[in-house]
């Protein structure tokens, strides 16, 4: 049977009634939007944009590269110009530097994270988290791994320090600079005229950065600074005293002091006394230090110049043949010692030009009793008493250095540390690292570039 | 002297960012500029005075305005990024303190200015007003005009936890004449007939003076400051023709049609 025509046309009107009652609503849609013009379209995109940028403006990511060549007066010297020489080398290249840093700020908090990529590794530097509260917005509480607060010179970026290197005195008592622990910081806002006090104080396990602490003790750190300008800004002025008390385990039975064994202070003969009165296997070796720091910039007509000193002394627990904090429980025998030392700098622009001039100044003696002859000197010394060694003595540093900015991203310096050692008669070639005899040449010259985003 | 040296007219494009308070001036001074300058093209964009010098020291702009100086961590960032830079006055400025119209207090000394914005003085009629709660406005800790206004009349002393911090300067002219017990400052030039500018004794109360441009020129009115442009040595040669226009007496006359106070008469 042949369909009706006429049925076959209302079947057709029907399906399409049908089809367009179902589909009625997106072509209305589709209609709405495509009549849009550019304009009604505009602020809802504007709003989107401003939406996302909104989330993205709270991440910052920053860095800086640090390529460098070194030259030093002695093949495989040590060094504290960038670390020891390997023997029989004078001369290297080295990636100094190889800083990401990613930090998200969202209303009152923060988080951080800064990782270093060298050729020596990979390695976490800063971890931490800090909120500050919402209601004085003067507290802040931070707690991870980041830079422990005592002083200037270790907070101040090695992107920005004029010096390749920290001062010997916060490379031996602060290696690696942060810390794993929690601090208060005090600081009214800008809204404040006590906006210049700043307070810093926590408590940090004591044993670095990167390290799972060796023992239950926990050292404070307090730090306190002003800073002030003066109404035309041409003067500015930083002062600041920082506190440090804490110690770590005695991992062996034997600790020894310093003491002078003549009695007289007239002609002291000293040596280490060894304390084996009792077992001192777990006590706490006490480490405290008291520091000073000054920052002064002028703006001169030669061009802005800034002078920076920082002076620390206290007590600092080590090893025979080290003054420098352990990060790891030494395993051999203790050794207190009252250290001192300090750096100046004068940092010269030249004008408004891209160069700079740097003058650094770096004294750091980490056995203060002995001095001069006195070190090594064992004649006399009753027995079982040590005799000092070369790990006592006293080193002067003197560096010089030329900065070149290309732009806000490229630099290039150039910088001498002429090294200077206390010399002693009582320690002659003790080893060719170690002879005390004369100033050892042990000069570094270092060129380096820097790239920073 | 270079008020008297001939403008050069040649066509640039740059960009000019930061303080609220400079921005009618920049606008205006742009606006004929680039009429005499076929094919120049300034962009002028506010944020305060902090916005600005950053902005220049990141490379995002040509030219900071600024209703303060650049501050020592500012410029010791500049010598960081290696840029050279040049400061120049190009006007002064007067703050005038607004009330809202129906509010019959007219005049104030800087002491009681100072007991009112640090909190002190909560009511009008503690300075002869209406027994009325006093509502603070002021401008945000990022403003330049912020800090000349806590340096010069509080006497460096914080600002009541309670003031409204405002966004911008508009904001507080809005507010101030939406409010009856309030109380702001602004910039002479965004002055409105909305709101009533006081009367200010700095000498105790022996004399009141109003806020005007005469007033502020003949230094009669205590409350006045300059305003800056901060531009890159590097940058000079598209910034300078501009900046000169600036200083010549036909952008000069722009400064004090705008309602700034120019340099010289």
């Amino acid at each position: 049977m042949q369909p009706n025509p006429n049925m076959k046309n209302k079947r057709a009107l029907l399906l399409f009634a049908a089809v367009s009652l179902l589909t009625a609503p997106f072509f209305k849609s589709t209609a709405q939007e495509t009549g849009r013009t550019g304009l009604d379209t505009l602020p809802a995109a504007v709003e989107k944009l401003q939406s996302d940028y909104s989330v993205l403006s709270r991440l910052k990511l920053s860095g800086y590269i640090q390529s460098q060549f070194q030259l030093a007066d002695t093949a495989g010297i040590e060094s504290f110009a960038g670390g020891n020489f390997p023997a029989g080398i004078d001369n290297r290249f080295s990636v100094r530097r190889g800083r990401f840093k990613l930090a998200y700020d969202y209303s009152f908090s923060q988080y951080v994270i800064q990782v270093d990529v060298t050729e020596k590794g990979v390695g976490i530097k800063d971890a931490y988290v800090s909120f500050t509260e919402p209601w004085l917005q003067s507290f802040a509480v931070t707690a991870g791994v980041f830079d422990r607060p005592f002083g200037y010179e270790i907070s101040y970026s090695s992107s920005m320090r004029e010096s390749p290197e920290r001062s010997r005195m916060f490379q031996t008592l602060f290696p690696g600079e942060r810390d794993l622990g929690a601090k208060l910081t005090f600081q009214p806002p800008k809204t404040s005229r006590f906006n210049f006090i700043k307070v810093d104080a926590g408590l940090f396990s004591g044993a670095g950065p990167t390290v799972i602490d060796f023992d239950r003790y926990k050292d404070f750190i307090g730090h306190v600074s002003l800073n002030k300008s003066t109404r035309d800004e041409r003067f500015k002025l930083g002062l600041g005293v920082s506190y440090y008390n804490g110690g770590w385990r005695q991992g062996t039975k034997y600790s020894y002091s310093v003491l002078d064994f003549t009695g007289s202070g007239t002609n002291p003969l000293y040596g280490f006394m060894i304390d084996s009165t009792t077992t001192r296997v777990g006590d706490k070796l006490r480490r405290e230090y008291f520091g000073a720091d000054a920052q002064l910039i002028l703006d001169l007509p030669i061009g802005i110049t800034q002078l920076r000193g920082e002076f620390i002394t206290g007590t600092q627990p080590g090893i025979e043949k080290s003054s420098v904090s352990p990060s790891t429980q030494p395993s051999t025998d203790a050794y207190l010692r009252n250290f001192r030392g300090g750096y100046a700098y004068l940092i010269q622009n030249i004008g408004q030009s891209r160069n700079q001039l740097v003058l650094k100044y770096d004294v750091f003696d980490p056995n203060t009793a002995v001095s001069g002859n006195q070190l090594g000197n064992s004649a006399g010394l009753p027995s079982g008493v040590k005799s000092t060694s070369a790990y006592d003595a006293k080193y002067t540093t003197f560096g010089f250095g030329w900065i070149y900015r290309f732009n806000s991203q490229v630099k290039i310096t150039a910088y001498y540390d002429w090294v200077i050692n206390e010399t002693s008669s009582n320690i002659v070639n003790a080893s060719t690292l170690k002879d005390l005899s004369n100033d050892r040449k042990d000069n570094v010259f270092t060129i380096r570039v820097q790239y920073k985003f | 002297m270079t008020l008297l040296m001939p403008v050069m007219m040649t066509a640039q494009t740059f960009k000019i960012k930061g303080s609220d308070t400079v921005l009618p001036l920049s606008q205006a001074e742009a606006e004929s500029y680039m009429k005499k300058n076929q094919g120049s093209a300034i962009t002028v964009t506010g944020g305060g005075s902090g916005v600005g010098l950053s902005a220049i020291i990141s490379g995002t702009t040509d030219i900071a305005q600024a209703s303060r100086k650049m501050k020592m961590d500012e410029k010791v960032k500049m010598q960081e990024a290696g840029k050279a830079f040049k400061e120049v006055i190009i006007a002064y400025d007067a703050l005038a303190v607004v009330v809202n119209q129906a509010n019959p207090v007219s005049q104030l000394t800087r002491e009681q200015l100072e007991g009112i914005f640090t909190g002190k003085i909560t009511n009008w009629k503690e300075v002869g007003g209406e027994d009325m709660k006093i509502v603070t406005y002021s401008r945000e800790t990022s403003s330049g005009t912020y800090e000349f206004f806590k340096e010069h009349v509080l006497n460096k002393k914080n600002f009541a936890t309670t003031a409204l911090l405002m966004p911008a300067t508009g904001a507080i002219i809005q507010s101030v004449s939406q409010t009856k017990g309030a109380i702001g400052y602004v910039g002479l030039a965004y002055l409105e007939s909305k709101v009533k500018a006081l009367k200010v004794s700095y000498d105790g109360g022996k004399n009141y003076i109003l806020p005007s441009v005469e007033n502020a020129m003949n230094k009669s009115y205590p409350i006045t400051r300059p305003l800056y442009y901060y531009y890159l040595i590097a940058s000079e040669k598209s910034v300078l023709p501009f900046v000169n226009y600036i200083l010549s007496a036909e952008g000069q006359k722009i400064v004090q049609d705008q309602g700034y106070v120019p340099l010289k008469k």
